[in-house]
């Protein structure tokens, strides 16, 4: 492999064909080096100094540098190997036998390095996630929007729901109130029955059948099987008892 | 616009991959006794367009984040929004709920009636 290198030299490019770049384990190992993290637990008066995104940025552009270069010229290099020469320095199954090793080796870089590029878009993607405020914002926003028109749409049918059955339940109330099936306590009016006694108390004719039905609201469930034998349709007593 | 760039970083991912294909296929054509020059230029046009592309796209998104990240984190949140939508939803439902016992009470007493 020496005689090889050394024959390459003189009559090949000096394009060694090795890539000089870091693999990705050196470079992370030498990345988080470079961090300057500190706990703040452990020194009290050391600040965390996170790294700066212009060095991030930096380090995103050399990889891409880097990388278009490697997959170039080895490529390139490939190329030129694949040329055929008459007059080689050594024999010529040896000569075949270097140019085999050294497109396997590039084309491994080429591999590399493409590779290399796939690990950076993933990097960017990243980034571009955390650090893109204005689309983040913009996200944001829209998915408030968005939120916020499902929630208005929401409460106006339910207001207008409300508007229709208020109307509807008014008329059961009185039907189910005034029936021997209820079970009620003076403290807790059905809609109905304040309207009416609020119509009672406003005429004083009706002052007695107004006492007449509280005593009955202090009995309770007696006093609604009373009614009930006055009644046999178990309607209003209200009605029977009005002047 | 945030779905666009990560739509654009895939395109990249694409044209990464086409990169590596373009060359194999032309080390394969190389490889063979008797090369077919059109398809051989073709690859390579192939290759370097590809090429180019990605790193025009790549050097635009990298200059586009020195323009835009301050370091610091996002703290912007969907969470109220999110959860005043919930409580509709389940005032909703509630009213819903309550609405189907009140008919099937309704239906339950005009049986009796019937009866």
């Amino acid at each position: 492999m020496c005689i090889a290198n050394s024959y390459k030299k003189k009559t090949r490019s000096n394009r060694p064909v090795l890539d000089v770049q870091p693999n990705n384990s050196s470079y992370e190992n030498a990345l988080k080096q470079s961090l300057l993290w500190v706990p703040l637990s452990t020194m009290a008066n050391q600040r965390v100094l996170p790294q700066s995104k212009e060095t991030l940025l930096q380090n995103y552009n050399k990889r891409l540098k880097d990388d278009i270069k490697s997959i170039m010229d080895n490529f390139t290099e490939i190329v030129k190997t694949a040329k055929v020469e008459d007059e080689t320095q050594v024999s010529r199954p040896t000569q075949a036998e270097q140019d085999h090793y050294e497109m396997h080796v590039r084309a491994a870089n080429i591999v590399r390095a493409g590779e290399s590029l796939m690990k950076l878009v993933s990097d960017l993607k990243q980034f571009l996630i955390l650090n893109d405020f204005p689309s983040v914002n913009d996200a944001i926003s829209q998915q408030n929007q968005q939120l916020r028109a499902l929630q208005d749409e929401c409460d106006k049918k339910l207001t207008s729901l409300r508007d229709e059955i208020a109307v509807d339940l008014y008329e059961l109330e009185e039907e189910y109130y005034s029936s021997s099936y209820s079970q009620w306590n003076s403290t807790d009016l059905p809609l109905c029955e304040a309207y009416r006694r609020r119509d009672s108390w406003a005429s004083p004719d009706s002052s007695s059948s107004s006492t007449q039905e509280d005593r009955e609201d202090a009995v309770g469930t007696p006093s609604q099987e009373a009614n009930a034998q006055h009644h046999v349709n178990g309607h209003g007593t209200t009605s029977a008892e009005k002047p | 616009m945030a779905n666009e760039r990560l739509k654009l970083l895939e395109e990249v991912e694409k044209e990464i991959a086409m990169v590596l294909q373009c060359a194999g296929n032309i080390v394969l054509e190389l490889s063979r006794d008797k090369h077919n020059a059109s398809f051989l230029d073709r690859q390579l046009v192939q290759f370097q367009t590809s090429i180019n592309r990605v790193e025009s796209e790549l050097s635009a998104q990298i200059r586009y984040l020195t323009q835009v990240a301050t370091g610091q984190p996002h703290e912007g949140s969907t969470y109220s929004t999110r959860k005043d939508c919930q409580m509709s939803l389940n005032r909703a439902e509630y009213a819903k709920v309550k609405l189907g016992e009140l008919g099937r009470t309704c239906e339950a007493m005009l049986e009796q009636q019937q009866i």
